[in-house]
């Protein structure tokens, strides 16, 4: 924790090829990430939030990709899901 | 005694290639971009081919559609041989599935006989219109330069083939296993007058030299004729009790729709190039004067014929429509339609 004021939202993700997509896509839709590789897992931070695009992951892996996919490569996360529909996930605190 | 555990980690030497680390950055390729990037021989040519010593045996300039850098373009399905023939193999067998579904319940015997009709003598004469863009496909493989264009007309091609089969074994099922329907489609393909602008439109550009020119102009015809016979009749015969038929033609339809992404890609990368992009829109909108107006007509004629025939009322409408939509689809990627459209 930098400042006591910074609360992290993160999510934590399997080091696979199938990952490495999805960490590009967030990459693209969460300007402020900062990755993390560690052994096995790749850590995602941001002091904001962190959302998950369907349209840039699928661009990203070149086939449908649904968003309910995405829990078959979480570890851990960090904040609530606000939002969790077809298009898109967000994690976020709420409160 | 106290354990510590530590992890310890050993980083590869190289993540990857290094024309791919070059490109994309120092970081691991995904497998497509390790299967398709840089393949391409581009040097060492020694002999120039004696069939045509104006060009090398790998050349760039085989169609007058550029790219600065091939391999600006990328298959957005990224298909590489792996998903490619996954995907193949469950195209055909979930095909396969409808056909036994289809058999079983002996719904080709229960299709209304104008829709019996359209089947023997519009759609299953159409495996011959598959072969054709097979070899157009093949031959795209062969003449473009750099691997992501060429990888994904290698697919198209065999996916050519793989259509004819299926629509030789809707035929053969017609016929309960005998050759008949199919000996009867060829018939129609040679010498129905409905198909004929199909067939001559197809044949010269089987000899059209320059593979771009071919692969456009092909789907030109496809566009339009796929919409025609696989989604509009497929729509027409739900309403019309010939189930069967809609069973069939939904996988054409679906098939179409993947397909057209690579290609459609393509002609963006083209219309989009930094340095040729100009040149090639106007070589487009060349083969768009030239060979739109002889597609819009030659699946008009199947309209044509449908309507003749197999008393359609709709399908005359149905081409014009889809000679316009293609038209605006081409037209938002950068191939400029102005003839052949219907006004």
């Amino acid at each position: 924790m930098s400042t006591a004021k910074t609360r992290w939202v993160g999510v934590d993700l399997q080091d696979s090829d199938d990952t490495r997509m999805l960490v590009e896509a967030m990459e693209v839709d969460n300007p402020d990430v900062t990755v993390r590789h560690m052994p096995g897992i790749v850590k995602l931070q941001s002091a904001t939030e962190l959302v998950i695009k369907r349209e840039t992951v699928e661009e990203k892996v070149g086939r449908p990709w649904e968003t309910h996919e995405f829990q078959m490569n979480i570890v851990s996360y960090a904040g609530n899901i606000s939002e969790w529909d077809d298009d898109q996930i967000v994690i976020k605190w709420e409160h | 005694m106290g354990y510590e555990l530590r992890t310890k980690v050993v980083d590869p030497k190289r993540n990857t290639f290094t024309y791919l680390v070059e490109r994309f950055g120092d970081k691991p390729a995904s497998r497509y971009q390790e299967a398709s990037f840089n393949i391409q021989p581009v040097e060492n040519f020694h002999y120039r081919p004696t069939w045509d010593p104006a060009h090398a045996i790998y050349d760039a300039d085989y169609t007058a559609l550029k790219l600065t850098d091939p391999y600006s373009y990328t298959d957005p399905r990224q298909y590489y041989y792996t998903p490619y023939v996954a995907n193949a193999a469950e195209r055909y067998e979930s095909f396969a599935q409808t056909l036994k579904y289809i058999e079983e319940r002996r719904l080709l015997d229960r299709l209304p006989e104008n829709w019996h009709l359209v089947v023997t003598d519009f759609v299953i004469p159409l495996r011959h219109y598959e072969s054709g863009a097979q070899l157009i496909s093949v031959n795209a493989s062969r003449f473009a330069f750099g691997t992501t264009v060429e990888q994904p007309a290698c697919f198209a091609a065999f996916d050519r083939i793989g259509n004819a089969q299926l629509l030789s074994l809707v035929g053969l099922s017609i016929a309960g296993g005998a050759s008949e329907t199919l000996t009867e489609a060829k018939k129609n393909w040679l010498y129905s007058a409905a198909l004929q602008p199909l067939r001559r439109m197809i044949e010269e550009l089987l000899v059209e030299r320059d593979w771009a020119v071919a692969l456009i102009a092909l789907d030109f015809i496809d566009s339009q004729l796929y919409q025609l016979l696989y989604a509009h009749l497929d729509d027409r015969a739900l309403y019309k009790g010939a189930g069967a038929y809609s069973l069939l033609a939904r996988h054409f339809n679906d098939w179409y729709g993947g397909h057209k992404k690579w290609l459609r890609a393509l002609v963006k990368a083209w219309a989009n190039d930094p340095d040729h992009g100009d040149a090639n829109r106007t070589v487009m909108a060349a083969i768009a004067d030239r060979w739109y107006p002889r597609a819009s007509e030659a699946v008009r004629t199947i309209a044509a014929g449908v309507a003749e025939q197999a008393g359609s009322t709709s399908a005359l409408a149905a081409a014009d429509r889809s000679a316009a939509e293609t038209a605006g689809e081409l037209g938002k990627i950068g191939i400029t339609v102005t003839e052949g459209v219907p006004v």
